[in-house]
This record gives C-alpha cells, structure tokens and sequence, in this order.
C-alpha cells in the first residue's frame, strides 16, 4: 500500500523550466507547490562547473544529462505495420531528465512562432484553397492567437534575458532584424550576441541574393543581465559547449540562471527529486484528480493528493503521463477518433555545407548554441507556395553551435566513411566548412502518433510510451525545396564546393536531428480533436493541466522554446485568474 | 588570421586547453584583425632587460610591491596587455608609457620570451590561515553558488594554470598583485576582458573572498 501524504494545493511533475517557472508563480501566490523530480537536484556549482563539464565522451557520445533509458526509454517504428523496438541509445532526439529538465541541455535559441502559426490550418485554407493539402495532413489552429500570447512571449523573452535584434517594433520594421516576425510590443532585453565569421559570411551571401539576415536571438547572453525575478546571468564566453551540456558560466538561462534561486527560497515550494511519477489518479467519476502516486529513489511508493496537478514533463513524457492514468481518449489511427497521442510532430533538418580552401579559416569552436546569422525568408509562410505543392519551411542560417572535435567533422560527399581518406578529409575540412542549417517545420498527419507500447515495460513495469513516425510528404517536398535556396546562398559565399542534403524518409532515429518533438497532448477548440482546451486544461479532468511542447498542433519552422515560455505564463495567468478563482472547465465542451 | 601562440609552460593541462579556445571570441575581439607579428623569444630577451626592473630579473615579479610574475605566463595574455596599454583600453601610470616606448613587434616578442621562462616562486612567508586558503582553493576550483561565483578554473585554467588565449596564468602570483587587480576589476578602473566576466566575479568577491582567491594563488607557487 502507498503512503498517503498530506494533501497540498499543487503538484507539478517534472521541474524543468516550465515546472519551475509555474511551481515559481503559484507558490507565489500563496498556493503549496509540491515539485516531483524523476532526475537529481543539480546547480550550476558545483554540478556544472569545469574541466569535468566539458567532457564530450561523457555528454555528447554517452548523453549524460539525458533521460536514463536503460530505465526509460521510448519504442519506435516507421509506421503501424512494423514492431516498434526500445531506443537504446538516444541519438536523433535528447530528452533530458533532472532539475531543470532539457532546458540545462539546450541551446539558448529563443525565437517566436508568427501569427499565421497559430491559425495555419485556416489561413492555408483562405490563401491556397481547401484542396492545397495532402489528404491525411491533420494540421489545425490552436485555439489561441499570437496577438493573445504577445505579452506571454515578451514576458518569458526577459526572464531569460534573450540577445537579439528586434525585426517589428509594434508594426514598425526595424533595419537589421528579421522583417518577417509578427509585431513585438519591445525591443530584446539584451543586445544581440557578437557575429562569428561564419555568420557575416553568410550574411553577406543571403544580403547579395536579396534576402534579410538577422543575429540569432540567443538566451546565451550578450552582456550581464538582471532579470525581473531579480535574478543575476553573466555573459557567454563562446566557449561552444551548449547543446548537450550544461553551462558553467551562469550565461546561460536555464531554470537555475533564471527562476530556481528565487523558487527555493519560497516555503511554500517542496522539492522532491527521484521520484518517479507513476500516474496522476482519478476519482470513481474520471473527472476530477485526487493527486498522484510516486515512487521514490528507495523504492518507496506514496500517493500525493492535490487539488491541481500540473504537468510539466518533455513532451513525450506528457503524453505518456496521461496515457498511463487513463485521462483523455487514446487517439486510435484506424478510426480518426480519440485525441490522446494524436498530431505527433517533429521538425524537418536539412543542411548545406560551403567548402572553402585552406586560406579561408572558419574557427568553428568560435561559437555559442545561438550565436548565429540566418534569414526567414523560406520559412513558415513567408513566401508564396503556389504551385510548389508544400506548405511550411525552414530558416536558413549559419548557426552552427560548435567545432567540438569529436562530434564536428564536415567532409565532402564521397568521403570514405572510415580509415586514412576520412581523417585526411577532416583535417582537411574541419576549418574550412561551412555549415548551413535548414531547420524545416514539420506537418501533422493521421499515420503519425504516439500510445503505450503493448510488449515493452519501463523500471518500474509501466509500458513504454511507442512512437510511430515517418516524414510527411509535404515536408520532404518542402526540404527539397527549401535545400536548393540554400545551396544557392552557400555558392553566393564564394565557396569552392556547395553540399545541399535535404532531409529525405524514412525518419531514422539513428541520426542526431532536434528534440523537438511535439503533439500528443495538443491544445484547440474541440474536445473532439484536443487534448486541451486554449487554457491547456485537460478538457476531460479540469484539475489537470499540461503544459509543454506537447501542445502544438504541429510544429513551426522555429525551434520550439519561446512558445513553450509563452504558453506557460500564458496558461499560469488563465490558472491564477480564472481556474482558481472558480475551478472547473475554463471553456464549455 | 591568427597567429597560433605556443602553448605556455603554465599550461599543465594540454587537453583541457581546446574546450575553452572559443573564448578568443571574447577577448580577442579587437585585436585578432588580420596581420599582427609573431612573437619571438630570442629577440624578446633583449626588450625585456627594460622590463626585470620591477618583474624581477627573471620574470619572478616582486612580490612586496605586487609587479606581477610574467614568467610562464600564457603568452596570447601578455600580448593583449601590452597591447591595452598602449591603446588604452587598460591603464597604468607606468606601463601606460613603458609600452609606447617599444613597436608592436617587440611588444610580442617580449610576451613570447616571459611566456617561454619558467623563474623561481617567491619563497613561502608565515604561513598563510588554512581556512583562508581552503576558501581560496575552493573558489578557484569549484566557485560558490551562494554567490553565482563559477570557479576561476572555468577560464584560468584547471587549478589557475592558464589558459592561452581565455584567462592568465595565477599560479604563484603575487597574492598583492592579485587583490590590486581585483579591486580594479570591481572599481571599473581595468575593464578589458570584453564580456564583463571579471568585472561581474570581482564585484561578487567581498574582500575577504578575494584575500582567499589571492592567497590561495600565491601559494600555489609555493607548492613548486
């Protein structure tokens, strides 16, 4: 029998950044906050600090900072007539697991989704007719506007402090920012990051093709920044060690940079790390949570009763938190019908590598996770795709993180793979290449999704969440597309030869991509093809609410952060002025 | 483009020394213009016999009147000092006009010829306060999270051995020089590391945490 503990306002599951930043705003006002931790507590001293924090056999070949998967994993297959088997070695996406979640692990890129986003599945209609889509493409609107989270977007842009140069000053364009983003009511809160030389190459190739290149906005910071909670960051370094690790320069906002130091101090917040949320429990009715039942590091079970449950875990985990306490309908791909596991997204990554001569040196490790240059010129609806038969697209950029030895290695096709050729190509290349990256959104469609694994049980003997993804049509077209206008900028630099490689099927999860994996627990108007209501409220158990990528309908041509930031303060506010001054459904099924 | 510095004796650590090379970004930024002479030591001796008035005979430094030890010290950090003198960008009544005195290219090879040296340490004094110095060690080595102080090794290099092109050498520098240049850094009065790092870590050392950094410095010299 589990223990019963004393019931508390909130438990959050999963304290990564949104955990944190929700756990920070309700024991704010005066609600008792319960924060359950899968992973270990851990601070930038002494967890992130060197020579140790920069060990690229420790984080980028064994990951580390990622979710334990010989406990945990997730199954995969291409689609619904194989056998999905566990990932055994996470390598095409990097789910992180311990206080602060993935956000220690990322890299600073902070951008905002644009309006047409949040409403793509009307507006391609309006624009390019009802007929433009491949049939079992299942995009939809959110349910919420750009214009409603604007504020939210500005709000989680100053926490982290972001670097950058705004593009549209409330409709005002502004020169050397990105003329495409929907209007912003403020500037950055922070300069944008020095340009690298791959960055002004780059931007004077995409300036002389007639394109707009803007700095990178990066929450690895320009300068020394106080944020609103009082919280102090320092400037990076370039030291070109973000993405899989953590920063040991306090230069990076992540929950310890931005909200942990004022969330422990607060008593009415109780961090609980180790424990291993097995299911958020429901009364005899399904409709209302009573609490959640962990087990702790020692084995031990408890059942946490609370008024609201939160949860706050990766997006897959989300998804299979509400599949595991049987909370929503399983989406079933056979009928269309169910939502739970529905509109699983990824994103679409091509790349184009510039390879220069010996005299043009690049200094690839010159860099941080966001310090780059790039242009919005082919992404998300930015440009006409009549008669292209895609909709969607990539940014393009210079924004390549790092020149770390092991992992960063450019060569030439038809490369050996292997042996003296290969190694004469890398020192060859290494200093000489640049890399473009051509980082593509990603439709929704019926054949993709995510349910519970029927064979494969995780430590605790929970099934496994299953994934079952391939590439969209319409994306692979749109790589195709968007590769070619990228090959064009990489000959534009004066490079000697020009390697595009767009993304081409079957998905493999062999190969590192993004973790940006999204859906499954997606917002909307309609209970009947949303998990949550625009309040991200589940629509079936109003004490429960999920928050993360795990939201998006489908993903945008943008890395995914910034919106999950806004969505957070955006869901806190419709929690502190509307759920709990009246609990029960925010929007009427 | 620039000239690869030889890695210095100072630098105990060689693998650890390409994670922080991207740090030239910072430091770097309005020196690495195309074009500048490369250093030579032979040549640096005979421009540094000017110098061994105050830095001592063989680069030791003088410890009493806190002139910092120069030899063994990376020499991409001398390079950019001497350079700041000149320009400005690092001011000190008597370097100030000492390095004007000398062009560009002897300016180098006197950072190749101390960067190349090694020099006897200052002897161990009293016996420095043990918790002083364990506070220091921990500093350098670990920093403190009560104060969002990440450890001087992140850029000084494992134990404050250096690092070419991020961070100076502080093995078995003058403890004196050492506080000086911190209340610098805290006053404003020295503000040349491009990103503010020091600025933002002096100012969050109280005396008595930068009395631990410094003696802690100067003892491992003694440790020799």
């Amino acid at each position: 029998m589990p223990q019963k503990l004393k019931e508390t306002d909130v438990v959050i599951i999963g304290v990564g950044m949104t955990g944190s930043i929700i756990a920070k705003e309700l024991a704010a006002a005066g609600y008792k906050v319960v924060g359950l931790e899968r992973g270990q507590p851990r601070f930038t001293v002494p967890d992130f600090q060197s020579p140790s924090v920069h060990d690229e056999l420790r984080f980028d070949v064994r990951k580390a900072l990622m979710q334990d998967n010989t406990r945990e994993a997730v199954t995969f297959r291409n689609n619904s007539s194989q056998t999905a088997l566990p990932i055994r070695r996470w390598e095409s996406f990097l789910p992180g697991t311990g206080l602060g979640g993935s956000h220690v692990h990322w890299n600073g890129q902070t951008y905002r989704f644009q309006a047409n986003d949040f409403e793509l599945a009307s507006r391609t209609r309006q624009r390019y007719g009802a007929k433009f889509l491949d049939p079992d493409i299942s995009i939809q609107d959110w349910g919420v506007t750009y214009a409603e989270l604007e504020p939210h977007y500005d709000r989680f842009e100053y926490l982290l402090g972001t670097s950058g140069k705004a593009g549209n000053l409330n409709g005002q364009i502004q020169p050397g920012g990105d003329p495409f983003e929907s209007p912003r009511s403020r500037g950055y809160p922070t300069p944008p990051m020095k340009e690298h030389f791959q960055g002004a190459t780059f931007r004077k190739a995409a300036t002389s093709l007639g394109y707009h290149p803007f700095p990178q906005p990066s929450s690895n910071l320009s300068q020394p920044y106080t944020n609103p909670e009082g919280v102090k960051l320092n400037a990076c370094v370039f030291c070109g060690f973000c993405e899989r690790y953590a920063c040991e320069h306090y230069a990076k906002a992540v929950p310890q940079t931005i909200i942990l130091p004022v969330l422990m101090r607060n008593p009415n917040f109780e961090l609980r790390t180790g424990c291993q949320v097995q299911r958020i429990n429901l009364d005899s009715t399904r409709r209302k949570a009573t609490g959640v039942t962990y087990i702790d590091a020692a084995g031990r079970e408890f059942e946490q009763p609370a008024s609201l449950v939160v949860t706050t875990s990766f997006a897959l985990n989300n998804v299979r938190m509400l599949l595991l306490s049987g909370i929503g309908a399983r989406y079933d791909p056979s009928t269309g019908k169910g939502v739970v596991g529905r509109n699983y997204a990824y994103q679409t990554m091509s790349t184009v590598a510039s390879f220069f001569g010996e005299d043009f040196i690049v200094n690839p490790f010159m860099a941080s996770g966001a310090s780059g240059t790039l242009i919005n010129d082919f992404a998300g609806d930015n440009f006409d795709h009549g008669g292209l038969g895609f909709i969607g697209g990539a940014f393009i950029g210079a924004v390549n993180t790092n020149g770390r030895p092991i992992q960063y290695h450019p060569v030439p096709p038809g490369t050996p793979a292997w042996g003296k050729g290969w190694k004469q190509a890398v020192v060859a290349h290494y200093n000489h290449t640049i890399m473009l990256s051509l980082h593509g959104s990603s439709v929704s469609q019926k054949q993709n999704y995510l349910d519970l694994d029927p064979t494969y049980k995780d430590a605790w003997g929970q099934p496994l969440l299953r994934m079952t993804f391939d590439f969209p049509k319409n994306d692979l077209r749109m790589a195709e597309y968007v590769t070619a206008r990228g090959v064009e900028i990489g000959r534009a630099t004066g490079a000697k030869q020009v390697a595009g490689n767009p993304r081409k099927g079957p998905y493999t999860i062999t190969q590192y991509q993004t973790t940006h994996n999204t859906g499954g627990t997606i917002m909307g108007s309609d209970p009947k093809t949303s998990v949550v209501n625009k309040y991200l409220q589940s629509w079936s158990v109003s004490n429960v609410f999920v928050v993360g990528a795990s939201n998006f309908p489908q993903n945008a041509s943008w890395n995914p952060t910034g919106t999950i930031g806004a969505l957070t303060y955006w869901a806190i506010d419709a929690m502190k002025n509307r759920y709990f001054r009246n609990p029960g459904p925010l929007v009427s099924a | 483009m620039i000239a690869r510095g030889r890695m210095t004796a100072c630098v105990r650590n060689p693998p650890t020394r390409i994670l922080v090379l991207g740090f030239v970004a910072t430091l770097w930024s309005a020196y690495a213009a195309g074009g500048e002479p490369v250093g030579d030591a032979t040549r640096g001796a005979v421009v540094a016999q000017a110098c061994a008035v105050c830095h001592g005979k063989l680069g030791e430094g003088n410890f009493p009147l806190g002139y910092p030890r120069l030899a063994g010290q990376t020499e991409n950090y001398l390079r950019k000092q001497l350079e700041d003198f000149v320009t400005g960008r690092r001011s000190n009544p008597l370097m100030d006009a000492i390095t004007r005195m000398y062009n560009e290219q002897q300016r180098a090879d006197a950072a190749a010829y101390y960067a190349s040296r090694s020099a006897p340490y200052a002897p161990a004094g009293a016996p420095a306060d043990p918790r002083l110095l364990a506070r220091g060690r921990l500093l350098v080595r670990t920093g403190d999270e009560a104060r969002q102080l990440q450890a001087c090794a992140n850029c000084h290099g494992p134990d404050g051995s250096g690092e070419d092109f991020a961070g100076p050498c502080l093995v078995g520098q003058s403890a004196t020089y050492v506080v000086n240049v911190l209340n610098e850094w805290k006053s404003g009065a020295r503000n040349n590391d491009g990103g503010r790092q020091m600025q933002v870590v002096a100012t969050r050392l109280d005396e008595k945490d930068a009395a631990a950094v410094a003696a802690y410095a100067e003892s491992l010299g003694h440790a020799k």
